[in-house]
């Protein structure tokens, strides 16, 4: 588990920095995407969640889902090319759970890869998650969550 | 130095123009295609729901057909509302890290204040009110939202230069709910426009510098006007294929019955409380609340910021929200509690009042 300014990163996931969005690779093959808590931090409390239909192939770094805060309207980025399998009802009933729990119920959509192995080279995961967070952070002149 | 920025002006156009010119100019700037930009932009008149919003829950979409007006979808967030020739809006399109600032509250708070001082400048008392609004005397002269496409930031506004009330009260569905004898006036009491505080209208040249220089100086940036360019011509053809076709306008659908008004009023200690709540049951969440009735509050613009500061708010929130209005301003309210404006909405909310709505 990483820490960087106040913000939650476990560092068993799988990153897009630059999107600030999260992949967790399950058993099964499928993966799980959401937003980091740095993600939510800048965004504000979440009042709309529009997920792309299931069965859509989303390309990596398209948008496979669409949040609103504050009036804000920002989309979230697939982290690997892949199918929608499913969209959160959950956080679709109550857009906040993705503020209160990022990497647990606030997960935005399980998408099956097309090729997590050539894709996932990009993410950051383990060891590097921290200092690449300081450095966008550092770059985004962010205080801390 | 001053940095660069370009000044667009696109003129009077229709609703999809200029939606289409959002998305073009969002993705360009994105791209590294486009210099950051301060465009002006004016619409015939149209409907623009929020992004997230359904058309069928919002509007109004026969008198809409009837009349002429076009029905469209923004790309940036926030609520439906009523676009003519007599308003005027504004767009700043920017990298992510050309304010620095971070989180995208802190965002908005500079731009309005920035568009507020541009607006004090014309002589009016103009003010930032959290969470997007500028208003005047506790009355809305500009509503605001964004969107942001990876490193690139678009964050608009409307000024009421003037405004036809009534027509956007037919527009708005929720607002011709409560169409009562009292609606216009309620209305009025809520939005204010330039025309009504300085007694004309000023010539648009002198707003849009007023703007321009508000920005300029704020934001240390040089402004040169321009045209669009090549490629976002090309990108504007593409993007207009989207989005002036009903799969966009369409793109979120919801059934009106999930959006309802409901109604309360009671007598309090001290005073009499109506309320009309604007309440989303799908997500839990008050969208809008309306207070009127009996009761002594001053300042007396402190019920109209009572009902920005409950826009948007999750009902769990509701008591909390109301509390730390209070707390965090001077009011007097005589012999009323102020937690009854709270309990006047749950009150309209109960499951007594559902089943009678």
């Amino acid at each position: 588990m990483a820490t960087v300014r106040g913000c939650n990163l476990p560092d068993d996931l799988y990153y897009n920095v630059e999107n600030n969005v999260w992949a967790r690779k399950e058993a099964d093959g499928t993966i799980t995407v959401g937003m980091t808590s740095y993600a939510c931090s800048l965004a504000g409390e979440i009042v709309s969640y529009t997920p792309k239909k299931v069965g859509k192939e989303i390309e990596q770094n398209k948008s496979v889902c669409t949040v609103e805060s504050g009036k804000w309207v920002g989309p979230v980025k697939a982290p690997v090319t892949g199918e929608v399998l499913a969209t959160n009802p959950d956080v679709a009933a109550k857009p906040g759970a993705i503020n209160a729990d990022p990497y647990g119920s606030g997960w935005l959509v399980k998408m099956k890869p097309s090729s997590w192995d050539g894709d996932s080279g990009a993410l950051v995961t383990g060891g590097g998650v921290a200092s690449a967070f300081e450095a966008k952070m550092n770059a985004d002149g962010f205080g801390g969550c | 130095m001053a940095v660069a920025w370009r000044l667009l002006d696109t003129g009077l156009r229709r609703a999809a123009d200029n939606i289409a010119l959002n998305r073009t100019l969002l993705e360009s700037r994105a791209a590294g295609e486009s210099p950051n930009t301060l465009r002006f932009l004016r619409f015939t008149p149209c409907a623009l729901l929020g992004y997230h919003q359904s058309a069928a829950q919002e509007l109004d979409l026969e008198y809409c057909r009837d009349h002429g007006i076009e029905v469209q979808r923004r790309i940036t967030g926030g609520g439906a509302i009523y676009f003519d020739p007599g308003q005027l809006g504004w767009e700043l399109y920017f990298g992510r890290r050309d304010l620095g600032v971070a989180d995208m509250e802190s965002v908005s708070r500079r731009l309005c204040e920035l568009a507020a001082g541009a607006l004090r400048r014309l002589g009016l008392d103009a003010r930032f009110r959290p969470r997007n609004d500028i208003e005047v005397g506790g009355r809305k002269i500009s509503g605001t939202g964004g969107v942001s496409e990876g490193e690139a930031l678009l964050f608009q506004g409307t000024l009421l230069l003037d405004c036809d009330v009534e027509k956007m009260l037919r527009v708005l569905r929720i607002s011709a709910q409560k169409l009562s004898d009292k609606a216009v006036a309620s209305a009025r009491e809520r939005i204010v426009t330039v025309r009504e505080l300085i007694g004309q209208l000023p010539p648009l040249s002198e707003v849009q510098q007023a703007l321009a220089e508000a920005f300029a100086q704020g934001l240390d940036i040089a402004l040169a006007p321009d045209e669009l360019s090549a490629t976002e011509q090309a990108r504007f053809v593409a993007a207009l294929e989207e989005i002036a076709q009903p799969g966009w306008i369409d793109l979120v659908a919801k059934p009106p019955a999930d959006r309802s008004l409901r109604h309360a009023t009671q007598k309090f200690p001290g005073g009499l409380i109506s309320v009309s709540v604007d309440f989303d049951a799908v997500v839990g969440r008050i969208k809008q609340v309306w207070f009127s009735g009996d009761f002594f509050v001053t300042p007396r613009r402190a019920v109209l910021d009572l009902e920005a500061a409950l826009r948007n708010v999750a009902l769990e929130h509701l008591e909390d929200t109301v509390a730390q209005f209070f707390a965090a301003r001077e009011v007097d309210c005589l012999q009323l509690d102020p937690a009854s404006f709270a309990r006047i909405v749950r009150q309209a909310l109960a499951p007594a009042a559902l089943a009678a709505s």
